[in-house]
């Protein structure tokens, strides 16, 4: 098989690496796709602060401005403030500039739709046969529009969550939070956010840069920095962001990362606290969720992975909060999207009103100890892979949807492929660790010998 | 056809047909390649697709590993005086100058602010051709984009190189229209410094062209209406990026753009003797006053490149062609708009002369201008076959650019058009009825 090519087109989006395979006339070709496929009219446009964003925000204009568009530019902002400004401008849609978790060198395009949300499965596949196409609207002279440069969205954003959710109550003592955005495009405003609800802030990498001081994904061995910061400052809580800030890790006040599959789990506990309702979670999503919906007698409904199909059936549900595994918080009263931000004010929200700790907010419900592999596996693979393990596990209850997962006595566990790398991720769940790592070790050895046959 | 130009002064075309983002984009990058990355400057002209084209330049800029610095909306030449203060290797001027609104277009710079000359450009095609262009990695892109404003700098050369006190004493009164191009931000603060009451028209950046950007006597009746009603000594008319000038007199007369050279050069050799550069298409009314008053004329192709290299050579004291730029070596050796209004009002104050009274001082000759469209895989093989006929007529003849046949009542110049496919046949003579019997004369043998 050839080298394994660095671009990724898929229905996440365009993927790739600068100065290899994201090109400005690749990237200016898909903003003519998006430009033609939503219609000429207003598209928000933002970025994390990656060295290639520049270059890339300036493609995306051309593009969109050939086919009619105007743009208006918020420049460095989350993930999530582009999809808030879309609705909040009544645009025609979004371009979110970033490579969320991906290493320095990775760029991307993120497309939302008019509502905000991004594009789902079938919207995506009609923006990619617009693109293939490759017959993009073209305006002339006097259709040509301009680019609106606009600087307060970071400020909405952070004005919503204060409307939605109200400063802490007072206390004695305020809290006090450490805060590590990663340089990431939550550097400047989490801190801001954080100081507005009322907590003493301590920010560490709060340079948006583009240069990563820590690997982006905010996984518990790339904490040590934070970890050191709030066991140095004796903070309440440590929070820790990724790149384009729309994933959430904790790390309690023991100066210990309590996993990123527990941030929905606490905001969850103080959401149906206050407001009981259904509550929507991809199918990789801690088992404690469901012990926390159970406990407010809500019900939880299960989606395939990724934010749209999260943020499709919470709408369907009108679920009053949702999420994903990965650290992402989506509280519908802000935003349909993933949220670091909405995610740091209900854990805040949270510890403030029950007056206990990190540690004691995560002992209150049984603790489930997840791990998560990975292997490298060639594309022609991985149908292969799938159809032996529903094949082998044939006895139990297996769900589909996406990818393939078990439910074992002891646990479950997922075997997918992945959606922007050439891999295959297998996570296990189970209430002892060992177990965990007993489940993972055998699908692991299994999906091993099924790539090497 | 579909008009997209890629030529050596260039890449042309119309926007939302052939001038597309990937088009732009990669120019941008054989340009930043070319160059060998550095630093380069852009600016643009008013054109409503100013926008959507200077992103595209930016975009394939910064992917080829460049710096970038923004100049925004200003006349070409202020880039060009930009270009050595700020230590830049290049320069890319968004405006397709006198066309139309709905054309747009990348002129390239060099490092010593001139145009890339024939050598350069025909470089830089190949490597856009090539296609292979150089791309920074994550860690050597750069992360943003600088502005500047070029105006000041320029406003303070232009200061320098004439005798604004002068000037100021005379108090000229002066209608300008600014066609609502990149001039609106130099022009009426120049003519302001230079103690002028300025009557503008057409001098908001933001607003469309009202009407062609060429300043040709068809596009200056509004200037003509406002010299005319507010009593101005002089009416100037600029295209979209500051190269080119047209003249009214007070008398509300516009010149003839062909004119605006022999207006200037009228005054240099008043000033001084010397050498003035201009291409063999433009009017010999240039030639007929250097020998009034003791200078000469040299002639170079067609195109800014050859005028300014020759007058570097020559140490020429004005440049310019039939179009209506000018080229004033004391502001720099380019065409300049500014510069020309600079140069002309100082003249008027220092001879005291109406503006009527020198243009009825310029020789007057009679020009035709007639265009031969032509297949374009046809072009070359139509002027060899009128070469051969003039040869065998043993008439006398230059090559310089084209065929231009000199004859004793006038001159024939025969070129293929840098931007259209088309012949471009320019005769001038003593009498009207003499240019049209030698257009006649020409069109016969373009026949055969």
């Amino acid at each position: 098989m050839r080298a394994i090519p660095t671009l990724k087109i898929s229905i996440s989006g365009v993927r790739g690496v600068i100065g290899e395979s994201l090109t400005p006339t690749l990237l200016t070709r898909f903003a003519q796709a998006f430009g033609t496929y939503v219609g000429s009219g207003a598209i928000v446009i933002g970025r994390d602060p990656r060295t290639s964003g520049e270059m890339v925000k300036q493609a995306v204009v051309a593009g969109l401005l050939s086919t009619g568009c105007r743009v208006i530019d918020i420049g460095m902002c989350p993930v999530p403030t582009v999809q808030l400004l879309v609705r909040h401008r009544g645009a025609q849609g979004g371009i979110a500039i970033t490579a969320s978790h991906n290493p320095a060198e990775w760029n991307a395009l993120k497309f939302v739709g008019p509502d905000g949300l991004f594009l789902d499965a079938g919207q995506a596949r009609e923006l990619l046969d617009i693109y293939h196409q490759g017959q993009y609207t073209r305006v002339t002279d006097a259709d040509m529009r301009g680019v609106e440069e606009t600087s307060g969205a970071t400020d909405l954003h952070i004005r919503a969550i204060l409307e939605a959710l109200g400063p802490l109550p007072h206390r004695d003592k305020r809290l006090r939070v450490v805060i590590d955005a990663c340089n990431g495009a939550g550097s400047l405003v989490g801190p801001k956010l954080l100081a507005a609800l009322g907590a003493e802030v301590i920010a560490i990498n709060a340079t948006p840069n583009g240069l990563f001081p820590r690997p982006a994904e905010p996984l518990a061995e790339n904490l040590g920095d934070l970890c050191a910061a709030v066991s140095e400052h004796q903070a309440d809580v440590g929070f820790a962001q990724d790149m384009d800030a729309d994933r959430l890790a904790i790390v309690s006040e023991r100066g210990v990362p309590i996993g990123e599959d527990q941030t929905l789990v606490l905001a969850t506990t103080y959401v149906l606290g206050k407001q009981p309702g259904p509550v929507v979670a991809n199918l990789a999503t801690t088992s404690a969720l469901e012990y926390v919906a159970k406990r407010f007698a809500c019900s939880l409904f299960l989606s395939k992975i990724g934010e749209v199909n999260v943020t499709e059936i919470m709408q369907r549900e009108n679920a009053v909060i949702g999420g994903e595994g990965n650290g992402g918080v989506i509280y519908p009263r802000v935003n349909f999207a993933r949220d670091s931000l909405v995610g740091m004010a209900l854990v805040l929200h949270h510890l403030s009103q029950s007056g206990q700790t990190i540690t004691e907010c995560v002992n209150s419900f049984p603790r489930f100890s997840m791990i998560k592999e990975k292997l490298a596996c060639p594309s022609d693979k991985i149908a292969v892979v799938l159809r032996m393990i529903s094949r082998e596990y044939a006895n139990y209850p297996i769900d589909a949807r996406d990818g393939i997962k078990v439910i074992l006595p002891e646990g479950w566990f997922l075997v997918r492929g992945s959606n922007t790398e050439p891999i295959i991720r297998v996570v296990a769940e189970s209430e002892e660790e060992a177990k965990a790592r007993d489940i993972v070790a055998n699908v692991y050895a299994r999906v091993q010998a099924c790539i090497n046959s | 056809m579909k008009p997209l130009k890629i030529g050596i002064t260039g890449v042309r075309g119309v926007v939302g047909e052939t001038f597309t983002p990937e088009v732009v984009v990669a120019f941008s990058q054989a340009f930043g390649t070319y160059l060998d990355r550095g630093r380069i400057l852009v600016c643009r002209d008013t054109r409503p697709s100013g926008p959507m084209v200077r992103a595209a330049v930016f975009a394939g800029l910064l992917a080829a590993g460049c710096e970038v610095i923004d100049l925004g909306v200003c006349p070409t030449p202020s880039l060009q005086l930009a270009i050595t203060r700020l230590n830049a290797d290049g320069g890319i001027a968004i405006t397709a100058g006198h066309n139309p609104s709905q054309w747009n277009a990348l002129k390239f710079v060099r490092s010593d602010g001139l145009y890339l000359n024939q050598m350069q450009g025909e470089e830089l095609l190949d490597v856009f051709h090539q296609g292979e262009f150089a791309k920074a990695t994550w860690d050597e892109i750069k992360r943003a984009i600088q502005y500047e404003d070029p105006i000041e700098h320029h406003l303070e050369v232009l200061r320098r190189a004439f005798d604004v006190a002068m000037i100021r004493t005379r108090q000229f009164k002066v209608a300008v229209d600014c066609c609502n191009g990149a001039c609106s931000r130099l022009i009426p603060r120049w003519l302001e410094e230079l103690g002028c009451e300025v009557l503008a028209v057409n001098d908001d950046p933001s607003a469309a062209f009202p009407h062609r950007p060429e300043p040709t006597p068809e596009t200056m009746a509004q200037l003509k209406a406002v010299v005319k009603a507010g009593h101005a000594d002089i009416g100037f008319a600029h295209d979209a990026d500051g190269e080119r000038l047209g003249i009214a007199t007070e008398s509300g007369e516009p010149l003839s753009e062909e004119l605006t050279l022999a207006f200037a050069s009228w005054i240099r050799f008043k000033e001084k003797p010397g050498i003035v550069v201009t291409n063999v298409s433009t009017t010999s009314t240039v030639d007929l006053i250097a020998a009034r008053y003791g200078g000469s004329v040299v002639r170079t192709p067609v195109g800014q490149a050859y005028i300014s290299e020759a007058m570097s050579e020559q140490n020429a004291i004005l440049g310019g062609e039939g179009s209506g730029g000018v080229t004033v070596p004391e502001v720099h050796l380019t065409h300049d708009s500014a510069a020309a209004v600079g140069l002309i009002l100082e003249g008027l104050a220092r001879t005291g002369e109406r503006a009527s009274a020198v243009a009825k001082q310029l020789p007057q000759l009679w020009m035709l201008k007639h265009n031969v469209p032509v297949e374009p895989n046809r072009l070359y093989s139509v002027l060899q076959n009128f070469r051969g006929a003039i040869e065998r007529e043993h008439l006398e003849h230059d090559l310089t650019d084209g065929i231009k046949v000199i004859l004793p009542e006038g001159w024939i110049h025969v070129r293929a058009s840098n931007t259209e496919s088309m012949i471009r046949v320019i005769v001038e003579a003593e009498e009207a009825a003499t240019a049209r019997d030698l257009l006649d004369w020409a069109r016969d043998r373009l026949k055969k």
